[in-house]
């Protein structure tokens, strides 16, 4: 086989769909509307847990919110029949993300686990991933952000602080998952167990919304969640592959 | 080098220099900010660095006493979760629990005792133990001259041991002025209970394995009683734990988090909840086959309230009523509750008492997805029944007022913020010769100490916790400090025993500090028996419960065989009272719990201001909710500031068009409006507390906020609301994607398979 | 052709006069362009270094802003130059020879201009050498998958082509002027004109050369605009993500750089003394392009809006209707009206030849192309998929600065262009001449 060959056949393998079903791990999370409260309990805990800087109510008011997970709310009909439908929207972990392929640097590339990666030092602030995301879940950082003493002794010491100039995002709280490795790894485990690991966000829902777990284990409970009937992508038209699967919300009627 | 002269020479050095000076901006402009990185020469004992400590202790963000687990590293707060094996927060948390850690790292928390030397004057850093002799003396003097009743200990609700240490510390001075004052307490609801059941308590409700939970106002889900364990709840039940999946239903005149998450949303005219409920009740007596004993007496006492007739008063049609009812009768664990502003009017006690009586129509009591009484407080009294109600407030206003007060112990609570301006507290805690405040912040009310004894924060300090609607049996916690305290500050506990002795108390308070104290406390609880297994003496299983953070019995409460006598012949909700007439104010206020800062407390912390309120975005401020139709009617758009009215003051605010709220209401958040409480709180919005009307619930004496009428004057002004949605609807871009549970709809065969999965249970075609 | 009267020493004696003859109207131009690139460019942009890019108006959904759109506009300023000029030389237009230097000029400081945009638009501009392959030691390359990595490389080589290019065909001039200048300039001269000696050989080699590479430089010019429509339109984001945005962008390039030609032209023309060199010939055939790019331009933007009406989705429909009736709506028609119905006037060759109202076309066209350009930025990135996260864009005041500053930097190097480079080529408009006749007084013009 000449080298080109090898080369092609090694890239449509890369591009076939279920090319990470090979791996250990392929994490995914189902977020159940019908349970979700809106609460924002995950907005808050994900702030706390990744040192998500607070950037101000003049910034806010210039449209520069940063929290890695949001809740859109989304009204139907008027009074008084008008209903309010909550859905968390975070980076989705797409299989396919447009935001990997046009970064100039490769600041954001999918790793082995199935995540969408952000490394924040290879960052050079094009910019461009936000613009690719379809769910506009990329953040940017468009300030040094300051947290007055003594409020940044609560900062994590497992993430980093992002410096102005870089983009930022959700990580399926990737300090969590290289713990749970590592505690695998010296138990003498290949593999980590269903929920040892969770993300900020999911560990916190109250209302039991979110799953989340490895997808390549066909015994966790995630892989039984997002084979619900009632899974579903958002913008699944773009085509990107997400790995957070919605469960549709349940309506009752009279 | 002949070729360079004077010339050459001058332009070089220029060129040179401004090479440079280019370099050195362009260094200056994109270098780092200093930082220091110190490690351990040699780690402290208790940690070894990189390695996270997890610490159970007790969430003091609001009342409901959830477990949780703090994760410390190198000594220091990380991360709050909830503990999993306590039964109230079931390993989940809100986002107040979660913002705990913004509590303890405030950088506006008083960082040491204070005192002013003449009034108008600066705080001055002093010692503790200058602080505590200044108050000390004075204390034990007023104490020596049977004063001791003109000392008033105002705290925010506390439960457990540091209650019945502040209950002893007020004793020994011979005070009865022991006050505890929480803008959110459900008092209406204790004295509904009491009304039913004979027993002042907070009931339990299995929203877990309730099938149809129909909640009259009450916000379950974000900010009534025990959110966290609620969602917990309602989670379990919409995912068919119980086999059929859950269906909720709201009735409240604005749409909150929890009506949003209903199946179904009712808006009824603000105050006539409780008629709903008997319309219901009426109902499920007549035509929903009710076969108690009792079911004459009921039908008397229900015959004013049929659905048809109450459909004019309460804006909701027959058919609707009707239908909650008959889904009501016809579902297997059903449950009603109320509160919030349903329980907050004039009417406020006999609403909930109607409400709760839907529970016993269908036998609830006491079982699973019901309505369960809680067993005996296991320490003192339990904390609710300690909390002052408006009228109490009033009157500690008029002692102040009248100099029956000498000394007032401020400790967390802000009744100044908390009161209507009508109540005039301020002013009255002016005259109060000496005010200590013992709080952690600097807020409205304690910035009129002149004496700062600044406490430490409850991840700081020894304590425990006896959840008081508690999961149906008795639970406790015990509270630890998860950090050493940052700040020269004490535990609150620590403060009373200190003070006591130095009054000369110490023979009624030997202890050496909170812990000592706390240990001697749970010796009793040890002594209950129900030590878990394998406890070995005391010491175990104090260890045993510290570690764990929880302890508790499974043993119920007796549940209430039936009603108290009388009970059923007075049912009666009058109509509600509005402050104000309704055509000088047109509108009836609805100001309710901001679902992102409480009742106001949470608004020095920036996480919360950060935090989108969860049904309009909108961060950072306040706002003035109006239906679509009312803004077109007043010719407002969002953003335009207005006044809003009522017969005791105004507060201007912008307007934001809500599509869920009638379009007789106007709902407005209370936490905002702070003029005193930190920079993250302070000068930021306005608050609707200020402009209620004295308006009492009849019953319990406590203040009906609900029960306000007011007026909507433009300004002409107008401001971008800070918000971080943008359009809130689909647009038909199916975001959000629904099935229909009944098969109702078209492509009906396809729904049937997507819910295989989950029990949905159809209730009528 | 050009102006039959002027002989060849003329043309000499004009363009060494424009490069040793410097008067005070000069210092004064040069002396307001620096002062505005340093007041308006690096200022801000230093304060916005300093404290991070969001001194600037962007936000969340609207991540780019003027300073992307700023770079579209001189990337496609750029391409009128050497493009065109490649073009003509092959197609051998004898009118393009008074202009064309000029013109190649014009390319290689808006595409430095464009690169320094892009060093502001980034986060990071000290690392912005990341997105080159070199090798190194944490054998990190840049991502060859990027629309972005295309596009550095697509620059860089047009850059270097264009500047190969334009100092080729300046050599022989160099060599003349090198013959009239005495001082350091003789010295400069001496350097740039590589020892030109104007022999048969040289001559041969220079116009193979030339032709080789304006037939290398006309598909990389097609290219370079290309990958820069495909910043936007790999991206999934509705109104971006179309089929036609390369050749929209090709024949907007070419649209405002012909433009920016005619302006260039007219200030040369009066300010340099060139009236007997540019001529109305010149103006009536840029004219007549002008037109033709105008219409393909317009035929384009229809296009674009029917195949978002015909698409019948939301996300398209909104983007659209935010564009044609939002917030910047008016900015869209104000746009209509000057790259698609004000060029019409060109239709008549009065118009064409009259040279003030063909400044004011060209440069009302620019306005309207860098109205384009911001549009396409402003109007589709605040109106995505998800409603809930739609935004607003508004530019700050140092976005504003820079977008001014940059057009001091532009002129500023323009400026410093007409004193080193023979602005006019000699030889060339020489060969458009009739042969001279001996004159006593006549100077020894090289070649």
């Amino acid at each position: 086989m000449s080298f080109i060959d090898t080369l092609r056949s090694r890239w449509q393998e890369y591009r076939r769909p279920g090319y990470y079903e090979n791996f250990d791990y392929a994490w995914t999370m189902t977020i159940d509307l019908d349970s979700c409260t809106g609460c924002g309990a995950c907005v808050t805990a994900c702030q706390a847990e990744n040192n998500i800087p607070l950037v101000g109510e003049e910034e806010l008011a210039r449209g520069r919110e940063m929290h890695w997970i949001r809740i859109e709310r989304y009204w139907e009909g008027e009074f008084p029949n008008a209903k309010l439908n909550f859905i968390p929207m975070l980076c989705q972990h797409c299989d396919a993300a447009p935001c990997e392929t046009v970064c100039p640097v490769s600041a954001t590339y999918h790793n082995q686990d199935g995540l969408n990666a952000q490394v924040y030092n290879r960052c050079v602030g094009t910019r461009s991933c936000a613009v690719y995301c379809p769910y506009e879940v990329r953040y940017f950082n468009y300030y040094n952000h300051e947290w007055p003493s003594p409020l940044d002794q609560q900062l994590n010491p497992d993430v980093t602080v992002r410096e102005k100039g870089v983009m930022e995002k959700c990580t399926f709280c990737i300090q969590r998952i290289r713990q749970a490795k590592d505690a695998a790894k010296d138990d003498g485990r290949r593999r980590v167990l269903d929920g040892e690991v969770q993300p900020a966000c999911v560990q916190t829902c109250a209302s039991q919304a979110m799953v989340f777990g490895n997808r390549n284990d066909s015994q966790s409970e995630v892989f039984k969640s997002m084979n619900d009937p009632r899974a579903y992508h958002v913008l699944e038209e773009v085509n990107t592959a997400p790995s957070v699967v919605y469960l549709k919300k349940v309506e009752v009627n009279g | 080098m002949s070729g360079i002269d004077r010339r050459d020479f001058l332009k070089l050095a220029g060129a040179g220099g401004a090479g440079a000076g280019a370099g050195f901006m362009m260094r200056e402009s994109t270098k780092h900010p200093v930082e220091h990185l110190v490690p351990y020469t040699s780690s402290p004992e208790e940690f070894s660095p990189g390695i996270a400590t997890w610490y159970n202790t007790v969430c003091s963000m609001c009342s409901s006493g959830c477990g949780i687990s703090v994760r410390t590293r190198e000594g220091r707060a990380k991360k709050i979760e909830g503990n999993p094996s306590h039964p109230v927060s079931q390993g989940r948390l809100c986002a107040h629990g979660q913002a705990g850690l913004q509590v303890l790292y405030n950088p506006d928390r008083l960082t040491g005792p204070m005192a002013r030397t003449a009034d108008n004057e600066d705080l001055l850093p002093i010692t503790w133990d200058e602080g505590i002799s200044q108050l000390a003396t004075r204390l034990g003097s007023l104490q020596a001259s049977g004063q001791g009743d003109s000392v008033c200990f105002l705290s925010e609700g506390v439960d457990g041991h540091l209650a019945a240490l502040y209950e002893r510390f007020m004793a020994q001075l011979g005070s009865s002025r022991l006050v505890h004052y929480d803008f959110t307490h459900p008092r209406t609801l204790y004295s509904a209970i009491e009304k039913l059941f004979g027993d002042s308590q907070l009931p339990y409700y299995d929203i877990g394995n309730a099938d149809y939970v129909v909640s009259f106002g009450a916000d379950y889900l974000s900010t009534w009683i025990s959110p966290v364990n609620h969602s917990f709840g309602f989670g379990s039940s919409r995912k068919g734990v119980n086999g059929v999946r859950g269906r909720f239903v709201q009735i409240e005149p604005r749409m909150s988090v929890s009506g949003a998450s209903a199946d179904d949303w009712f808006a009824a005219n603000p105050g006539t909840e409780g008629m709903v409920a008997l319309a219901i009740a009426n109902h499920i007596v007549n035509e929903g086959g009710y076969q108690g004993d009792d079911r004459d007496a009921w039908v008397s006492a229900l015959a004013p309230y049929s659905p048809a007739s109450m459909s004019q008063a309460t804006g909701l049609s027959s058919s609707v009523i009707i239908g909650i009812a008959e889904s009501f009768l016809g579902s297997q664990h059903s449950l009603a509750i109320g509160g919030g502003s349903a329980g907050n009017n004039t009417n406020g006690v006999d609403t909930l008492v109607a409400v709760n009586a839907l529970n016993y129509l269908v036998g609830n009591l006491g079982n699973e997805g019901g309505l369960i009484l809680n067993p005996e407080p296991v320490v003192g009294s339990g904390s609710g029944t300690l909390r002052a109600t408006y009228t109490d407030m009033i009157e500690l206003a008029e002692a102040a007022r009248d100099g029956r007060i000498q000394v007032l112990i401020l400790s967390g609570t802000n009744p100044v913020f908390n009161l209507p301006d009508a109540a005039e507290f301020r002013e009255a805690i002016a005259q109060i010769p000496l005010v200590v405040s013992l709080s952690s912040f600097i807020d409205e009310t304690s910035s009129l100490a002149s004496l700062v004894l600044p406490s430490h924060t409850y991840l700081e300090s020894w304590g425990d916790s006896f959840p008081e609607p508690g999961v149906g049996f008795s639970i406790g916690s015990v509270s630890q400090p998860v950090v050493s305290p940052l700040f020269n500050t004490r535990a609150t506990g620590d403060i009373i025993i200190n003070l006591a002795q130095e009054i000369g108390l110490s023979a009624a308070f030997p202890w050496s500090d909170m812990e000592e104290y706390l240990k001697e406390g749970w010796q009793q609880i040890y002594a209950r028996g129900n030590t878990g297994d394998g406890t070995e003496g005391f010491e175990s299983f104090w260890n045993d419960v510290v570690r764990a953070g929880v302890w508790g019995e499974t043993t119920r409460g007796p549940s209430p065989e039936g009603l108290l006598e009388g009970v059923i012949e007075s049912i009666d909700v009058a109509p509600p009272e509005f402050s104000g007439s309704s055509a000088n104010y047109p509108f009836v206020f609805h100001p309710y719990i901001s679902d992102t800062l409480e009742d106001g407390g949470a608004a020095n912390l920036p996480w919360m201001q950060e935090l989108p309120d969860p049904l309009t975005s909108i961060v950072y401020g306040s706002w003035v909710e109006l239906n679509p139709l009312t803004a077109n009617e007043l010719n407002l758009e969002e953003g335009d500031i207005v006044e809003v009215e009522s017969p005791h003051g105004r507060v201007t605010a912008p307007v934001f068009i809500y599509p869920a709220i009638m379009p007789n209401v106007i709902g407005m958040p209370i936490g905002q409006g702070h003029t005193d409480y930190g920079r993250y709180a302070s000068g930021r919005g306005s608050n609707p507390i200020q402009i209620l009307s004295p308006q009492l619930e009849t019953e319990t004496g406590d203040l009906a906020w609900a029960a306000t009428r007011v007026a909507i004057n433009p300004t002409g002004r107008r401001v971008e609301i800070v918000k971080t949605g943008g359009v809130s609807r689909e647009l038909g871009r199916e975001i959000i994607q629904k099935v229909g549970a009944d098969g109702a709809d078209a492509d009906g065969a396809d729904h049937a398979a997507e819910l295989s999965s989950i029990p949905v249970k159809v209730v009528r075609s | 052709m050009a102006n039959q009267d002027i002989s060849f020493a003329q043309i000499n004696d004009d363009v060494v006069r424009s490069l040793v003859v410097t008067g005070r109207k000069y210092y004064i131009t040069l002396a307001i362009s620096i002062l505005v690139t340093f007041t308006c460019f690096v200022g801000p942009w230093f304060y916005q270094l300093r404290y991070g890019i969001g001194a600037a108006g962007m936000n969340h959904p609207t991540v780019w802003g003027t300073y992307l759109a700023s770079f579209i506009f001189w990337i496609g300023l750029s391409h009128s130059g050497t493009l065109l000029s490649a073009v003509l030389h092959l197609t051998n237009s004898e009118w393009r020879k008074a202009m064309y230097r000029s013109a190649e000029a014009m390319t290689l400081f808006s595409v430095m201009v464009a690169a320094m945009m892009v060093m502001v638009h980034v986060g990071r501009p000290w690392f912005v050498h990341w997105a080159v392959p070199y090798p190194n030691q944490m054998e990190m390359w840049p991502n060859f998958r990027s629309p972005l990595m295309f596009d550095v490389m697509a620059i860089t080589t047009y850059m270097t082509g264009s500047i190969i290019f334009i100092y080729m065909g300046t050599i022989p001039d160099f060599a003349a002027v090198r013959d009239r200048t005495t001082g350091w300039r003789h010295h400069m001269y001496v350097l740039l004109s590589l020892g030109w000696r104007g022999t048969d050989t040289e001559w041969n080699r220079l116009h193979w050369a030339y032709t080789f590479l304006a037939v290398l430089i006309v598909p990389l010019a097609v290219s370079v605009h290309s990958i820069v429509s495909w910043d936007f339109a790999l991206s999934v984001v509705p109104a971006l993500h179309q089929t036609i945005f390369a050749p929209y962008f090709v024949v907007g390039a070419i649209y405002s750089g012909t433009a920016g030609i005619v302006t260039v032209m007219f200030v040369l023309r009066k300010y340099m003394k060139f009236e007997h060199l540019i001529t109305k010939l010149h103006f009536d055939n840029l004219g007549k392009l002008l037109l033709v790019m105008s219409l393909l331009w317009t035929y384009i933007n229809m296009v674009e809006l029917f195949t978002g009406w015909y698409s019948e989705s939301s996300e398209e429909y909104e983007a659209l209707n935010f564009r044609l009736f939002g917030f910047y709506g008016p900015l869209y028609w104000e746009m209509i009206l000057f790259c698609a119905l004000a060029p019409l006037l060109l239709i008549s060759k009065r118009f064409r030849t009259s040279f003030v109202p063909m400044l004011i076309l060209s440069i009302v066209i620019n306005i309207g192309m860098y109205t384009e350009r911001f549009l396409i930025v402003a109007t589709s990135l605040p109106r995505q998929y998800l409603p809930d996260a739609w935004g607003m864009y508004v530019p700050s005041l140092v976005e504003i600065a820079i977008m001014v500053g940059s057009f001091g930097m532009f002129t500023t190097l323009f400026l410093v262009f007409v004193k080193i480079f023979p602005s006019i080529s000699l030889y060339e408009v020489k060969e458009t001449l009739p042969e001279p006749q001996p004159k006593p007084q006549a100077d020894s013009g090289a070649p």
